[in-house]
């Protein structure tokens, strides 16, 4: 066994537990997984099915830790993990799966694939099989803060532009503030309307909330990495902002894979991370809207052509913000607002997460896998497509490019905080 | 002895010879004959072809043939076969056939006993060697050297063995002659066996049964008489014209058993609607018998019939084969709980030790330093 | 050696020891994982996990599986639904309201209950058996099943239709005498039970972890899953 191959089957072996292995023992084969996965639906591979993506991580366990196992060990059955294996399985991992977690929803035993597809990531990063773009991406963040360039001098001056530009009052580094603000670089970078948006909407609602110069970005690539110290790493750094500041609670602005790292897992790496309560945007502007901090001007959006709701994975899915954005659009959209169908917890996903969006060779994978998106806002003849993830809207935005497509693409804090009642 | 044929001896005790040829008819529509058996063959030349056929066939076998003589022991038994046979239905069919027959011995029959009797069976084993029929009813003990079963000081081997040597064939009436019976159930503590697993070397028909189906014995018999040789036998040597047919292929519960309507106790509607007594523990579906056609005392009823389930009792090891009111489809061998705590146990500390050896793995894998590529 | 001797054989100590081996296994199986080591999860839970769970096993036994066709992948495709759905539903009926084994499980527990008439499981079997006979083309043709597919997964397929189809045709007196086809059912069955511990058929034991696992992760989340 190489050492690569060595790296790998160690971070395999460890990290099964008994909740990995009784997840692996359940499946039986029979393939539905692949049915819900939009990479196999778009292109009819059958590698991109998610149990197959997963299959090193089985045969590690297989062949470890059971007694069929290592039988066939004994009679030269076993299909051992190559270097060669790892290599192509990089690429399935990597490039064809968003960790939408669809997977999970359809399978008949209930198996957890895409927490499984994490481990196995972990022993990619850990025998140095993570794409190249992607590892260029992880580097970036863990020496400038952020992976998309936005080191602490730009990520100023961006803030800085953006409360001239729109006229919001974005406190810095207030200490005592009750909410901590951590926008990702795609909003920073791509997409500042969203800012704006935001800041805006919390001042109207007398929000006493902050940004911190030490917690800039919330993005996680350690994440997609799938690499544990990484993502602690990253976390790490948002704790320490809030804890100087001394906040209780954070606000994961719009990106998915952030909140599912710091809300859904941070605890079981980082036991601090429980002394803070975090929170999506989308939560809050639920909250402000429920209690009335802020109002919306009702059908504010209608006769503005259909709008549809994409439901992000991590936010809806995976993170159960799923009837905070259907009661905003009631208000401010009720008879543009059409669904998607499928929609809420099986929708489906963009194609662009999980890092995917970032490795330029999974391109025409991720084109591919958007033109189910396609198929469903046409079907429901929408004109804007509006969602709570900057991730998602930047795929949409390429993809809307790429394909020549005329929607019109938007966030919800923006269309909130543009039907706000001042 | 006489040596006259039969037809005569009847005669002489007043039969007409209508009554000869109904009873004729009779014998040969028991023994289920239509066409010629193949051991007929040397007997009557081509088919049988009007009504009236086989019962002439009979006839003239009768004619021709004296009587036969028949030498009954009786080892590990009960009498019942013979009780039966001696009840048996129609008298002047049970009286033909046993007017057929000379038994030259017989204990319980017999009314000499003790020493006479023993002496007048070495003589008709000489007078007869090679030409009687040796019936035997109940099993044979050859264990510790046959001290179970010993008559007049002799072991119920030896007397099998002795009697066996002269006889043309030998007829095992009963299941414990058949196949060890009774005696034979768990734990078998006296080494009870068939007749067919000690006596090699000459022909034996089991008739097996609890007791065995008086017709089947007599029609056994009468098939030797007519044809002077054995009927077809299945590969348990049981007559294929008797235990050729399930309880089950035969029985007049069958069309419940196909709507699968059971009857779940022996006095519920169900049972008194004469439901299918399968959940009762019938054991129809794996029993050879006559009883579901032939039926007992006179075509009255058989078990079933009247509301009993089938014990099974013309089948090997039916003493053995899972309690008489356990399903057919019930387990033979049902695991103690010791066992199966044993079992438990086993697979977790097999278990366990896996587990460690898995956890010592994963340890042995986390102490290897990942090599981050910056 | 009579076809009587092997079933008293087969349905007597080899069925004895075919049960034992496979309680040893199951167990072995489940200790094997379940001591692997479980970490406690320390996350804050926004909805509740027990209310998950329960979901998400109503949803897996007692709905979807009679209205599949509300689950979106349901219509990507009917045909494992179907398939699997009946194959499940008349092994259940088979193995638990059939006469003929609801009397071996009173031998075995001492208790039995009422059953449903023959004729209806006589055609759940047969619809069983067709089902299995879809799920094995399917099998062979679906590119995804082909892929995932090793030696395990026929040798499974095949040994749980071996019971299926010596049981129909035991029933139905086909064939054979009643004592053959019910030794080489009892044959089938003893093998079956030896191999479901050292396969994928003991899936239905983990079936409860992954599903409750499941229910706790959406549970956690307050999502309906």
């Amino acid at each position: 066994m190489t050492t690569v191959t060595k790296q790998a089957m160690d971070v395999f072996v460890e990290e099964t537990g008994g909740w990995v292995a009784s997840q692996l023992e359940a499946c039986t084969r029979c393939g539905m997984c692949a049915e819900a996965c939009h990479f196999y639906q778009s292109s009819g591979n059958p590698e991109y099915a998610p149990v197959w993506k997963i299959e090193l991580l089985r045969r590690a366990y297989e062949q470890r830790f059971t007694l069929v196992g290592k039988v066939k060990t004994l009679l030269g059955v076993n299909k051992r993990v190559t270097d060669e294996d790892l290599e192509h399985w990089s690429k399935l991992n990597y490039y064809a799966c968003t960790v939408c977690n669809k997977c999970s929803m359809v399978c008949p035993m209930g198996i957890d694939l895409g927490s499984l597809l994490h481990e196995v990531r972990a022993g990619m990063a850990a025998a140095g099989l993570v794409p190249a773009d992607l590892m260029a991406a992880v580097n970036k963040q863990l020496q400038e803060g952020s992976p998309l360039g936005m080191t602490e001098d730009v990520w100023d001056q961006r803030m800085e532009w953006v409360a001239d530009e729109w006229e919001v009052d974005i406190p810095r580094d207030v200490k005592g503030a009750d909410t901590m603000v951590v926008f990702s670089s795609i909003e920073v970078m791509k997409f500042p309307t969203n800012i704006a948006a935001i800041a805006k909407v919390l001042n109207t609602a007398g929000e006493k909330w902050t940004i911190s110069s030490k917690a800039r970005e919330v993005v996680n690539f350690g994440f997609y990495e799938g690499n544990v110290e990484h993502t602690k790493l990253f976390i790490n750094r948002i704790l320490e902002g809030a804890r100087e500041l001394g906040v209780k609670r954070i606000v994961v602005t719009e990106c998915g894979h952030a909140y599912d790292a710091l809300r859904w897992h941070a605890a079981n790496w980082i036991p601090e991370a429980n002394d803070f309560e975090v929170i999506h945007i989308t939560g809050v502007l639920g909250e402000l809207v429920e209690s009335g901090r802020i109002k919306l001007k009702p059908g504010f959006f209608d006769g503005k052509g259909t709008i549809t709701f994409h439901d992000a994975c991590k936010i809806q899915r995976k993170g159960g913000h799923i009837n905070e954005p259907r009661e905003i659009l009631k208000i401010i959209a009720p008879n543009a607002f059409k669904e998607m169908s499928p929609n809420r917890e099986q929708s489906v996903c963009c194609g662009g997460g999980g890092g995917v969006i970032a490795i330029k060779d999974a391109d025409p994978i991720r084109y591919d896998a958007f033109k189910l998106k396609i198929d469903q806002v046409n079907a429901v003849g929408a004109e804007t497509v509006t969602m709570t993830c900057s991730n998602c809207r930047l795929q949409f935005t390429d993809c809307v490019d790429h394909f020549k497509l005329d929607w019109k693409i938007t966030g919800l804090a923006q269309m909130v905080a543009d039907a706000l009642e001042e | 002895m006489s040596e006259d044929s039969i037809a005569n001896e009847l005669n002489k005790d007043g039969v007409s010879r209508r009554d000869f040829m109904k009873l004729c008819g009779l014998m040969a529509g028991m023994m289920g004959l239509e066409y010629l058996p193949p051991s007929a063959k040397n007997v009557i030349g081509g088919n049988l072809r009007s009504a009236y056929a086989p019962a002439q066939l009979v006839a003239k076998a009768l004619s021709e043939k004296p009587r036969l003589p028949v030498i009954w022991l009786e080892l590990q038994d009960c009498a019942g076969c013979s009780e039966a046979l001696t009840r048996s239905q129609s008298p002047t069919l049970g009286n033909l056939v046993l007017n057929s027959i000379t038994v030259e011995y017989h204990e319980t029959l017999s009314a000499a006993a003790g020493f006479q009797a023993e002496e007048a069976k070495q003589a008709a084993m000489k007078k007869y060697a090679g030409q009687y029929i040796l019936v035997v009813e109940g099993s044979v003990s050859p264990k510790d050297d046959g001290i179970y079963c010993t008559i007049g000081g002799k072991s119920s081997l030896s007397l099998l063995q002795e009697a066996a040597a002269g006889a043309a064939a030998i007829v095992a009436t009963g299941n414990c002659a058949a196949f060890g019976g009774l005696p034979k159930a768990k734990p078998n503590p006296t080494g009870a066996k068939g007749v067919w697993e000690v006596i090699k070397d000459k022909p034996v028909v089991n008739i097996p049964g609890c007791p065995a189906i008086p017709e089947a014995f007599t029609g056994t018999l009468l098939h030797f008489l007519v044809f002077g040789a054995l009927p077809e036998l299945d590969n348990l040597h049981r007559p294929k014209m008797f235990y050729g047919n399930t309880i089950h292929d035969r029985c007049l519960r069958r069309p419940f058993y196909e709507a699968g309507k059971f009857a779940a106790s022996y006095d519920d509607e169900g049972a008194r609607k004469g439901y299918c007594l399968y959940k009762l523990g019938c054991k129809g579906p794996t029993t050879y018998n006559a009883c579901a056609v032939i039926k007992w005392s006179q075509g009255l009823s058989f078990p079933v019939q009247s509301g009993h389930p089938c014990l099974g009792c013309s089948e090997p090891n039916f003493w053995d084969g899972g309690g008489f009111y356990q399903g057919q489809s019930a387990i033979l061998d049902k695991p103690t709980a010791v066992l199966v705590g044993a079992a438990a146990g086993a697979g977790a500390v097999i278990g366990l030790g896996a587990a460690a050896a898995n956890s010592a793995q994963k340890k042995a894998a986390k102490k290897h330093p990942e090599e981050k590529k910056e | 050696m009579t076809w009587t001797d092997v079933l008293t054989f087969a349905r007597g100590p080899l069925f004895q020891a075919s049960l034992l081996i496979f309680i040893a296994g199951m167990i072995y199986r489940l200790v094997r994982v379940i001591f692997l080591g479980w970490s406690p999860d320390k996350v804050k839970n926004k909805g509740s996990k027990a209310g998950g769970v329960v979901m998400a096993y109503l949803k897996s036994f007692l709905i979807w599986p009679f209205i599949p066709w509300v689950k979106n992948t349901f219509k990507k495709n009917p045909l494992i639904y179907i398939a699997g759905g009946i194959f499940h539903l008349g092994l259940f009926v088979v193995l638990v309201l059939g006469t003929a084994h609801m009397l071996v499980w009173k031998s075995l527990l001492g208790f039995g209950w009422s059953t449903l008439p023959l004729p209806i499981v006589d055609w759940m079997a047969a619809v069983t058996i067709c089902a299995m006979v879809v799920l094995f083309i399917n099998r062979l043709i679906n590119p995804v099943l082909k892929l995932i597919s090793g030696p395990a997964e026929w040798l499974n397929l095949l040994f749980v239709f071996l019971p299926m189809i010596t049981g129909y045709i035991l029933t139905h007196h086909l064939f054979f005498r009643y004592e053959v086809s019910y030794s080489i059912h009892m044959l089938c069955v003893d093998f079956l039970l030896i191999w479901i511990p050292f396969s994928r058929i003991s899936h239905f034991i983990f079936y409860f972890f992954s599903k409750t696992i499941h229910g706790e992760e959406f549970g956690k989340r307050g999502v309906k899953a």
